[in-house]
């Protein structure tokens, strides 16, 4: 309820900035992400990255979680806005070293059980990935987006922004495995009634398997 | 060809057998020498291909070595961490630490774009991106593992690049081996022949000392145009079947193989393996210097015993040459004494017969002159008939021709000589035909003798035979000179018995049978009185008594005679009875 009531605030606050006419109410971005060949593509991340003008982005207090389970990250991508805290509880019965190289934030946790270890911030755009010292095949990635409008694609490769406030935004896709870069993926998209789907086209690249994940557990 | 016919026996059975051996020994060497340098030749080229085994063998090692170590290190979490900081001074220490922990020529530490962030070792080719580099760009597409032998700062290098995870790759670790004269000093050292790593550009690496490296490659440049046409054809031709060639090295030669290498080079990289060719034949090189020694040997004995075997053919036959030749002169006392039982032998005993049988012929014609019986001389030759002197009562038989000296006067004496042989003819046909001999030739006449050499029991019956046999000639034998124009002849005939000494008589060379005693003279005059008496044939009582009743007598008479004491009988006879003989 609380959230509710912040977001309408905020809707009514960007309205009032704007003054934008119509309907004030949040809308909702749909659309596709598929390859060259219109195939789905999972596991894509679609999110805003371009406000609109005078809009402000919602002050982020949100935390989330990457989890390990049967020596894995789940899920293999977590989105977070720029500013998320992210904990990293460990359901597995022996230890993980979970790390990250990445420019954009470099961290490590060593060796841990259960849910001991302190969240980690991340205040930087970017994608971060994640690797286990001990586990070399356990890879995972926390994409750090600056808005809190992203969304994941399911098996089909549809994705949802929800709760956009009215305006015109550039919005993205982003996938592992894709070799363009995110910025070229931008649309302009003004959300609202009537607006379209979307349909990102993105040539993806599957990910290589690592080879001593083949040695790995399920 | 001349030349040929006038060598000796000798010669010709020597130079034939010297060429056979000498030619039979240049074939044995040719044959050697090609076998054992083929041999050589097959061996050294298992060496190379050994050569070639153990320089893949050594790769692969090395390979194998630096691909495990390497990726033992890019496992390091330590290193993971350091390659985050990006701190080039820091990873210049750790390019050093890792360097020195695996033992490597070269560590370098690339972020995950394949830029350079830090080097240990031999340094990169600062004109060239990193990523030209052939084990780091498969690296970079399929995230493993690569290796290669690649060119770094114009020496070889077997080069690895290993992705660092983290968990994607965060950058890449490369570690390199030179491949350098120690390497190549190392392949020879464990397969033999030296070993040297070249493209078609340069040298890149040998185990030659500097020398001979000099001498091979000059300015490590492939200075030898057969050695360039070797590599372009080999590098034209990658997988065709290997095949060996001989380079010179100061005279000495070289066999020479181009051993295919992969690596990550603008040209083919080859291994060239090389051994002497002349040294390795070396332990074999006496052989033919033995064969060669064996075979002076062997032609040296071969000449001897052809020596041996040509004296034991030609000095015989120079022998009966020698003998032959004073057989010629009239020498027949030359007999060859040959314990053989060959051809040579058989020639030798086949000489001795036939100069002992012209030694036989020679001494009847000496001893009875030419007109001597086919039968006579058989006797004589079978000698059962003894020539020494001895008595015998024998038959003298003489014939002359009537007006003999007037003949002579009157006729050309070709002519004259061409009668009296066709007379002789018939005297000598009717003597022989009664099994006497010719004693004596008397220009007109002969004298005969019958019962000597040969004994008759019947020589008085002979020789009458004989007698008128000569006369039952003349008709035809004057028919045939009148045609001719020739003055016909007539002829008498005197025949005496009585005992003689007859053999041979006179001087060695010149001696004959001879007869000596009354009877021949008496033989003598009782022909004489054929003209008196007009008779043709006229016998001695002597010779009469002795005949039986084959024979038709006509006349006798008493008559003295020039010379003789008391008068001799004589009787004339006319002819043979009408078959007497059946009758008698």
């Amino acid at each position: 309820m609380r959230a509710l009531r912040l977001r309408d605030a905020t809707t009514i606050a960007v309205v009032a900035l704007l003054g934008v006419t119509g309907p004030l109410r949040a809308a909702e971005i749909g659309g596709r992400v598929v390859d060259p060949q219109g195939n789905p593509v999972r596991e894509a991340v679609v999110f805003i990255d371009q406000l609109a003008p005078g809009v402000a982005p919602p002050v982020n207090g949100r935390t989330a979680t990457m989890d390990q389970v049967h020596r894995q990250f789940v899920p293999h991508v977590l989105p977070v806005q720029v500013g998320t805290q992210v904990s990293f509880p460990n359901h597995d019965q022996i230890h993980h070293h979970v790390y990250s190289l990445s420019r954009t934030k470099t961290f490590e946790i060593p060796l841990y059980k259960g849910e001991t270890a302190p969240p980690i911030r991340f205040e930087q755009v970017g994608a971060v990935k994640l690797g286990c010292n001990i586990h070399d095949w356990m890879s995972g990635i926390i994409l750090v987006v600056p808005t809190p409008y992203f969304a994941t694609t399911d098996e089909q490769g549809a994705f949802t922004l929800r709760d956009v406030p009215a305006g015109t935004y550039g919005v993205v896709a982003w996938h592992e495995g894709s070799k363009v870069k995110v910025e070229d993926t931008r649309q302009s998209v003004t959300a609202g009634a009537g607006a379209s789907p979307l349909t990102f086209t993105l040539e993806v690249v599957e990910p290589r398997v690592r080879p001593v994940a083949r040695r790995g557990y399920e | 060809m001349n030349w040929w016919r006038r060598r000796r026996l000798r010669t010709k059975i020597f130079l034939p057998y010297s060429a056979l051996v000498v030619a039979i020994l240049l074939a044995t060497l040719w044959v050697t020498g090609a076998a054992v340098s083929s041999w050589v030749e097959r061996s050294l080229k298992r060496q190379f291909d050994a050569t070639g085994e153990v320089y893949r063998g050594l790769m692969a090692e090395r390979a194998e070595r630096l691909l495990g170590e390497t990726s033992l290190l890019a496992g390091d979490f330590a290193l993971k961490r350091a390659i985050a900081t990006y701190d080039p001074g820091t990873l210049s220490s750790v390019a050093q630490n890792h360097r020195d922990r695996i033992g490597v020529d070269l560590l370098w530490i690339t972020d995950e774009n394949g830029r350079l962030l830090a080097a240990s070792g031999r340094g990169a080719d600062a004109n060239k991106p990193l990523t030209a580099l052939a084990p780091l760009a498969q690296a970079m597409s399929t995230e493993a593992p690569a290796v290669a032998v690649t060119e770094v700062g114009h020496g070889l290098v077997q080069l690895v690049a290993v992705p660092v995870f983290g968990p994607d790759p965060i950058g890449y670790l490369l570690a390199g081996e030179a491949i350098d004269d120690a390497t190549a000093q190392q392949l020879q050292a464990n397969s033999g022949p030296a070993v040297s790593f070249l493209s078609s550009a340069r040298l890149f690496a040998t185990s030659w000392p500097a020398d001979e490296r000099e001498q091979l490659f000059p300015g490590s440049a492939i200075g030898s145009p057969a050695l360039r046409a070797q590599l372009a054809h080999a590098g034209a031709t990658q997988d065709a079947e290997r095949s060996t060639f001989l380079l010179d090295l100061r005279g000495d030669r070289l066999l020479s193989i181009l051993i295919p290498i992969e690596a990550q080079l603008p040209e083919p990289l080859f291994v060239l393996v090389q051994d002497s060719y002349d040294r390795a034949l070396g332990p074999l090189a006496a052989l033919p210097r033995w064969i060669a020694v064996i075979g002076a040997a062997a032609l040296l004995g071969a000449l001897l015993v052809g020596r041996v075997i040509a004296g034991g053919i030609a000095s015989p036959v120079q022998a009966l040459v020698a003998a032959m030749r004073r057989v010629l002169t009239g020498d027949f006392s030359q007999r060859l004494s040959l314990r053989r039982e060959d051809e040579i032998g058989f020639l030798a005993h086949s000489f001795n017969e036939m100069v002992a049988g012209l030694a036989e012929r020679e001494r009847i014609k000496d001893t009875f002159g030419s007109f001597v019986s086919r039968d006579v001389a058989a006797a004589v030759l079978s000698g059962q008939l003894p020539l020494d002197g001895e008595r015998r009562d024998v038959t003298v038989l003489f014939q002359d021709v009537r007006g003999f000296t007037t003949i002579a006067e009157q006729t050309d004496p070709r002519m004259l000589v061409r009668i009296v042989n066709r007379l002789f003819a018939e005297m000598a046909a009717a003597v022989e035909a009664q099994g006497g001999i010719i004693r004596v030739f008397t220009g007109d006449g002969v004298m005969a003798l019958f019962g000597a050499p040969v004994v008759y029991a019947d020589h008085a019956a002979r020789a009458v035979r004989a007698g008128l046999d000569m006369l039952a000639r003349l008709p035809a034998m004057n028919a045939e000179l009148e045609a001719e124009h020739l003055p016909a002849l007539r002829i008498g005939v005197g025949i005496a018995t009585g005992e003689v000494i007859v053999g041979r008589m006179g001087a060695d060379q010149r001696s004959e049978y001879n007869v000596v005693g009354d009877t021949a003279n008496l033989a003598s005059r009782v022909e004489g009185l054929n003209k008196e008496l007009g008779t043709a044939l006229l016998i001695a009582a002597t010779t009469a008594a002795c005949l039986g009743a084959e024979f038709v007598l006509g006349r006798r008479a008493v008559i003295a005679v020039k010379g003789k004491e008391h008068p001799v009988e004589v009787v004339e006879v006319l002819g043979a009875v009408p078959d007497a003989r059946q009758a008698g």
